[in-house]
């Protein structure tokens, strides 16, 4: 007979070993693409194929490999050979996918990246071998701007970049201070949360409490729920991802705060396939993001149409980032005169405006992107529902 | 007081929900665990197939008899699970925690990886039954009514089960097996059939669980590893093999992570490990033993 004790002891160690589990690698990776003679250029595509951001990825690639269907499977002149290596969810998976494309493959650009980390862990892999790295989502303002090196481009957004807008608009209307904020308790989380509140509390806006929630460890969130409604707060301002987004949208509503306290947030809380899951939870939700599918100009019908033709989905933020990384590439490749880093960043200073991207134009600054901010609404159209373009609020460059 | 109440009903009454929930996913793990001696980490993995069971069958806005007919098959299917895992670590019986664990761990990984593509990676929102999915007013706060209901399943299944251990001599037998099972063995009872029965109860109330918890929690991929700890460290906190320390410890769980996140949400990263670790300290061998 085994005594309790022992076994209690052998369940702590199953515990840890339970804890193991969210670090376990996995790692995949296949070959794709085009041959054919002529010029080549071999892209390594690190996008998320499994985990948590797997839908994230799904999106990437699909605007990547519509872009180049598109374009005669050329960059430039050059004829495209696509890698794709698994991100996976954590920089234990991410950095040795970036590195196996680097070494074993032999890519000449890296393109990709969802996760803030993993772009972090990478940026001295890529400056060692002196490759050009376009990030298509990581947000973290570390990545560019004034820590930035010179192989490291962005066509997506930073954290704060996002928020500070918010937080300018809501200072401005008034009926939104004092405001309760909440966010994960990760970088991303902190970021958007410090830049929000500096420029809320710039423009006369009090800040009723403000906190973080566990991240990745929050199913609940009717304890953090019950301290926005304690708090007085006439407003919250929020920022939340992924199966986080709906748990806390959904919940937010059960509770009964949506008819109470309007809610504002970063846009990812309403972005893509969370806001299907989200459904009429989500109305009324207002958002700022660099893009929606309802933004009304040429570039971005014609891309709406191309992607649900080819894939019977809607696009998302995600999408447009990395087509656009493939349309700065494009100028890029079509001026420069090597494929080693420092001639490609050097032909990426030159691209001047990108008109032609379904988020509007946007040029780069501090090599990452000076763009349009709009104000997002959750509205139901039909069956669907969409961020209805409340009012463009201005053009912004990177915070730092 | 009545101010602190005031304050803070809501957070207690979620507490029992989140509790509910907990025991009913919980329960199962500490019998098996306290009697077979099994370790069996693919416990979270039938809690997150009987979520996504849910968002399949029933849909994202369920009827009555969409959501009763997902509760049945998944009573089922994780029955049969249990079964199966069962047989599987019957060959491991008398090899270390750690064979059982890797074998456990294994099936956990291959079912998640299974059900991921079977039903995508998005988060799939599962809405409560009809008439359940609005808020109900209790001492003049708004609660979610499914919630509410959860509250009440919980509080049956835990009276049943424990009169089941109590009063019956199928209990009396689960019971003495899981005080001796040499000694049963040694009464001429075939202690592998209790074992059988045990493992495929348990595991079909934590995919009932799951089918429960989907309208609160979803389902997502990683949702298996998350409930796993949870459940780990409710039957840590109340001891092993014993269903009422299931309960209390799923009730104390379930408070700290409602009503202790609502007082001390500066530490709420914390709260749960560091509970537990209270806990391993003051009374090693758990709350309730």
């Amino acid at each position: 007979m085994i005594s309790n004790r022992f076994t209690r002891r052998r369940l702590l160690g199953a515990l840890g070993a339970a804890g193991a589990l969210a670090v376990l690698p996995r790692c995949k990776s296949q070959t794709g693409g085009s041959a054919g003679g002529g010029g080549r250029v071999k892209i390594g595509l690190v996008v998320p194929q499994a985990g948590v951001y797997a839908p994230l990825g799904t999106d990437m690639k699909r605007a990547w490999d519509l872009w180049l269907e598109l374009h005669g499977g050329k960059l430039g002149k050059l004829d495209v050979t696509t890698v794709v290596a698994d991100e996976g969810e954590s920089p234990q998976s991410g950095v040795p996918a970036v590195q196996k494309l680097l070494q074993n493959d032999q890519v000449d650009v890296l393109v990709g990246l969802v996760n803030s980390a993993v772009a972090l862990g990478a940026k001295d892999m890529v400056k060692e071998a002196k490759k050009l790295l376009i990030v298509t989502n990581a947000g973290a303002g570390a990545i560019t701007g004034a820590a930035r090196n010179p192989y490291i481009w962005r066509t997506s957004f930073t954290n704060a970049q996002i928020s500070s807008v918010m937080g300018t608009h809501m200072a401005k209307l008034g009926s939104a201070s004092p405001a309760y904020i909440l966010a994960p308790d990760y970088a991303a989380g902190s970021e958007v949360l410090a830049g929000f509140k500096k420029t809320f509390v710039d423009g006369g806006g009090q800040i009723a409490g403000e906190v973080k929630t566990p991240f990745g460890k929050t199913q609940d969130y009717q304890p953090f729920i019950a301290g926005i409604k304690s708090s007085g707060a006439k407003a919250a301002f929020c920022f939340f991802s992924g199966a986080e987004a709906v748990a806390f949208v959904k919940q937010y509503a059960q509770f009964g705060l949506a008819a109470e306290i309007p809610l504002y947030a970063s846009g990812f809380l309403t972005e893509g396939s969370v806001l299907t899951a989200q459904a009429d939870a989500a109305l009324g939700i207002q958002t700022t993001l660099h893009y929606s599918t309802e933004l009304d100009n040429p570039a971005n019908k014609s891309f709406i149409e191309a992607y649900r033709g080819k894939y019977s989905a809607t696009p998302t933020v995600f999408s447009v980032q990395t087509w656009d990384a493939a349309s700065v590439l494009h100028r890029a490749l079509a001026t420069a005169t090597a494929l080693d880093g420092d001639s490609l960043s050097k032909a990426l200073e030159g691209v001047g405006t990108i008109d032609d991207s379904p988020r509007g134009p946007w040029s780069f600054d501090g090599q990452s992107p000076k763009q349009r901010i709009y104000l997002r609404k959750v509205e139901k159209h039909g069956t669907d529902y969409v961020n209805t373009v409340v009012t463009d609020l201005g053009v912004f460059a990177q915070v730092s | 007081m009545p101010a602190w109440l005031d304050t803070h009903l809501v957070s207690l009454l979620n507490g029992l929900a989140i509790g509910s929930l907990l025991y009913i996913l919980a329960v199962g793990l500490s019998l098996v665990f306290g009697m077979m001696d099994v370790l069996n980490l693919a416990h979270g993995v039938l809690f997150l197939a009987g979520a996504e069971l849910a968002w399949a069958v029933a849909g994202e806005s369920p009827s009555w008899p969409g959501f009763l007919a997902a509760l049945a098959l998944a009573a089922v299917i994780g029955g049969a699970a249990g079964l199966g895992l069962s047989l599987g670590t019957e060959r491991l019986a008398r090899r270390s925690h750690l064979d059982q664990a890797l074998f456990t761990l294994g099936v956990a990984l291959v079912i998640a990886d299974g059900l991921s593509a079977a039903f995508g990676d998005d988060v799939h929102a599962v809405n409560p039954p009809p008439g359940l999915a609005g808020s109900l007013l209790v001492l003049g706060k708004a609660y979610p009514t499914y919630r509410l209901v959860l509250i009440a399943v919980g509080l049956v299944l835990a009276v049943v089960t424990s009169r089941v251990m109590e009063r019956t001599s199928v209990g009396a037998l689960i019971r003495a097996t899981v005080a001796d099972r040499e000694m049963v063995a040694a009464a001429g009872v075939d202690e592998r059939k209790v074992k059988l029965i045990v493992f495929a109860v348990g595991s079909a109330l934590a995919t009932v669980a799951g089918v429960l918890g989907a309208p609160i929690y979803g389902a997502r991929p990683g949702l298996d590893n998350t409930v796993l700890i949870l459940s780990l460290v409710v039957v840590v906190i109340g001891g092993l093999g014993s269903v009422r320390g299931a309960f209390f410890g799923a009730l104390v769980i379930g408070q700290i992570e409602s009503l202790g996140r609502a007082l001390l949400s500066d530490l709420a990263s914390f709260l749960l490990f560091g509970a537990l670790a209270l806990v391993l300290i003051v009374r090693p061998r758990g709350m309730r033993s």
